[in-house]
């Protein structure tokens, strides 16, 4: 009897669950947008911002577009970062990708090489493309064709907890830049038996030490797309090799925080256990807000290597899908998008640099140069494009070998020609 | 022959204290993440690695409840794990019997089968999986996820009932035929029964897999109001590696309930030790 009753249930939760599963129908299930009945465009746009505040900027500007073009109308179609890569390529693939994109230029660059991206070169304005400096434009070209507009990046940024600078009678520096030398040389001076001169979360040291490569020229590859060569000398090893020295001959980086994450040197920093922490300059807004009361803390001025204040530019991007239906529309809703005022909104959500010049002087001003943002809107001014966003396979490269290799050298289990040999090995 | 010895009372303090220290070694992650769902963002940044918050705030809960549409995923995220549960279970049901008792080439092929579908990664089908599911209008749909997540989970399924079912003596089958059951009357009164505790086993493992899953979820799904916790949850995870701890942990604790709910009800069912002295040796 009870199993009677059981098989019963059983049945009836399935037929149930079905009933109220087949009603369920995705609103975002069509390749691109399309027309409507009205007549109307619609054009899809996956954005993966995830502060709310972000979320907000991207809404807002999406809504006063929509107001102005009732006949072009853009739907929000919210994903996050967390997969978005293998959620893109199944889209694109199968033939469901929206028709605007929000990605990421070192990830990004790939699916125009396979041919999924729309040129944009035409489509922009004169004023936005003039907006954004040449070193950046050139992280988002392909085969000459601008394949994304780069919305905001990151540059890192050592900061300071200025107490524990000053207890060592070091002078916090000032200037337009700080060398590696002087930052090496802070780092031995704020070194005691209770505190390291610095914490630098390098659990995954590949996306950090491409960034810092260009100010000492390291190139790391040339060519571009499969016609792609890799080459490991001096100057690619400049970065990794000047971590190594401060952590294990000068004793002066916690060689702990090598394994972290940059989020976890935190704790460190806000406890006084490190003088400095090396952070992505996003961390400002973060140390702004859970830093304990009265942490006296400053952003330091960029590092500046041989070549100069250079760092590799890793921006956001928006890219319009090749196999819209509606790609002019979709370029147009971007030149819109990309104002200086949405792009500013955006940035400072996010605590990201904004690519466009206006932006950041919109942010300049909101800001007051307040919470580091002085120096992090400087740093701005070396970012340059990088030949690793241009190399097929980079990708994979990169999680494959680039991030165990440095981890083993960064760790003291091998050297630097060891590093050098598994780079290029590992390298198609 | 005395069955009734008593165990030494040191031995007997050694295994709780083994228990004891088994069940802390489990659930430390889970102490932990229900203390770091109550703690402010600037004390989980801080080095002190306290279990009772210092202050205790609600305001990570209130965060994940608005702003992530939890209770819309939660809600998705149960019927696709209840759905496939049942389904796996119904189905997986007379396979695995066949697969126990039957004979033959067709059931050696069937074995080849369901160890040869454990050797292809996720990732190796699921573009032509997404296009399927496009032919059969439904991508982006939770009826085409429940399907692929059956399919997915059918073949350990099957190899776990199949164990139970070779379980149950061959003999109480025959008793049964003997005393003039049918075919169907045997299965459904004398194996089915005794196939409880595997059949709950199989559901948790089913309802386990689906509530957990995130991969084929998040390509399988694109619209924001079909996603399942998991995607949800992993919205908490910016780009450049920014966390929200804090919510991210409330977010956590409210997804484990509905799991914990299912579990109460079903470890209960899952008792073993049915088939004792069924047959006289």
């Amino acid at each position: 009897m009870n199993s009677k009753k059981s098989i019963g249930a059983l049945a009836l939760l399935t037929a149930g669950a079905f009933a109220l599963t087949a009603c369920q129908q995705g609103s975002s299930s069509g390749g691109g947008g399309g027309g409507s009945e009205d007549g109307a465009v619609t054009l899809q746009f996956q954005s993966l911002s995830d502060q709310p505040a972000t979320q907000e900027a991207v809404s807002s500007a999406v809504e006063q577009w929509n107001s102005d073009n009732p006949d072009v109308q853009v739907e929000i179609i919210q994903a996050g970062w967390d997969g978005a890569y293998d959620k893109l390529i199944t889209q694109f693939t199968g033939g469901t990708a929206p028709d605007i994109v929000h990605f990421d230029g070192a990830s990004i660059v790939s699916f125009a090489q396979d041919g999924y991206l729309a040129d944009l070169s035409g489509g922009l304005s004169e004023e936005r493309i003039a907006d954004v400096p040449q070193g950046i434009w050139d992280a988002v070209t392909v085969n000459e064709e601008i394949i994304a507009y780069p919305s905001t990046l990151q540059s890192y940024i050592a900061f300071a907890n200025v107490d524990l600078l000053e207890e060592a009678g070091v002078e916090v520096p000032t200037g337009e830049t700080m060398t590696w030398d002087e930052l090496a040389e802070i780092a031995e001076a704020t070194t005691t038996d209770d505190v390291y001169g610095i914490g630098w979360g390098l659990g995954s040291p590949a996306a950090t030490v491409m960034t810092l490569a260009p100010g000492f020229g390291g190139d790391f590859f040339s060519g571009t797309g499969e016609d792609v060569q890799i080459e490991v000398g001096d100057a690619e090893l400049e970065v990794p090799e000047r971590i190594h020295e401060m952590a294990y001959e000068d004793e002066s980086l916690d060689p702990v925080s090598l394994t972290q994450s940059g989020s976890d040197v935190l704790a460190s920093f806000y406890g006084g256990t490190v003088a400095m922490t090396v952070q992505g300059s996003f961390q400002a807004t973060n140390i702004a807000n859970d830093a304990p009361e009265g942490f006296n803390w400053v952003a330091l001025p960029p590092l500046e290597g041989s070549e100069g204040a250079l760092q590799a530019v890793n921006p956001q991007t928006y890219s319009v899908n090749i196999d819209s239906e509606h790609v002019d529309e979709a370029t147009a809703f971007l030149d819109f998008f990309a104002s200086g005022e949405t792009m500013a909104a955006i940035a400072q959500a996010d605590a990201l640099i904004p690519a466009s010049e206006s932006a950041r002087a919109v942010v300049a001003e909101e800001t007051g140069g307040e919470d580091g943002w002085d120096q992090i809107l400087a740093s701005a001014d070396g970012m340059v494009g990088a030949p690793f966003l241009q190399a097929d396979g980079y990708a994979e490269w990169k999680e494959t070998t680039l991030n165990p290799a440095l981890q083993q050298y960064l760790g003291d289990q091998i050297d630097s020609e060891q590093l050098a040999q598994q780079l290029t090995d590992g390298w198609g | 022959m005395n069955t009734n010895m008593k165990t030494p009372l040191p031995v007997t303090v050694l295994q709780y204290l083994a228990l004891g220290g088994f069940l802390l070694f489990l659930g430390f992650p889970v102490l932990w993440i229900v203390s770091a769902s109550f703690k402010s963002s600037a004390e989980l940044n801080s080095l002190s690695a306290n279990l009772i918050p210092n202050e205790w705030v609600f305001t990570n809960f209130t965060t994940a409840l608005e702003r992530q549409n939890l209770l819309t995923s939660a809600g998705n995220s149960f019927l696709v794990a209840v759905s496939t549960m049942v389904i796996a279970v119904i189905v997986t049901l007379p396979m695995s019997y066949a697969l126990a008792r039957l004979r033959g080439k067709l059931r050696a092929a069937g074995t080849v089968w369901i160890l040869a579908t454990q050797v292809f990664p996720q990732i190796l089908i699921i573009i032509p999986l997404f296009l399927v599911l496009r032919t059969l209008m439904l991508n982006d749909t939770l009826l085409g996820l429940i399907l692929v997540y059956v399919t997915f989970t059918l073949p350990f399924t099957l190899w776990m009932m199949q164990g139970y079912v070779a379980a149950v003596p061959r003999e109480l089958e025959d008793a049964g035929s003997m005393d003039g059951a049918s075919r169907f009357k045997v299965l459904v009164h004398i194996v089915f029964p005794l196939l409880r505790p595997g059949l709950m086993a199989t559901a948790m493992f089913t309802f386990v897999s689906a509530w957990n899953e995130f991969f084929l979820a998040l390509v399988l799904l694109q619209s924001p109001e079909l996603f399942t916790l998991p995607i949800t949850l992993r919205a908490f995870l910016g780009a450049e590696g920014q966390t929200q701890l804090g919510p991210l942990a409330a977010g956590a604790v409210l997804a484990t309930i509905p799991s914990l709910i299912v579990f109460s009800f079903l470890q209960k069912k899952l008792t073993g030790g049915m088939l004792a002295g069924a047959v006289k040796g």
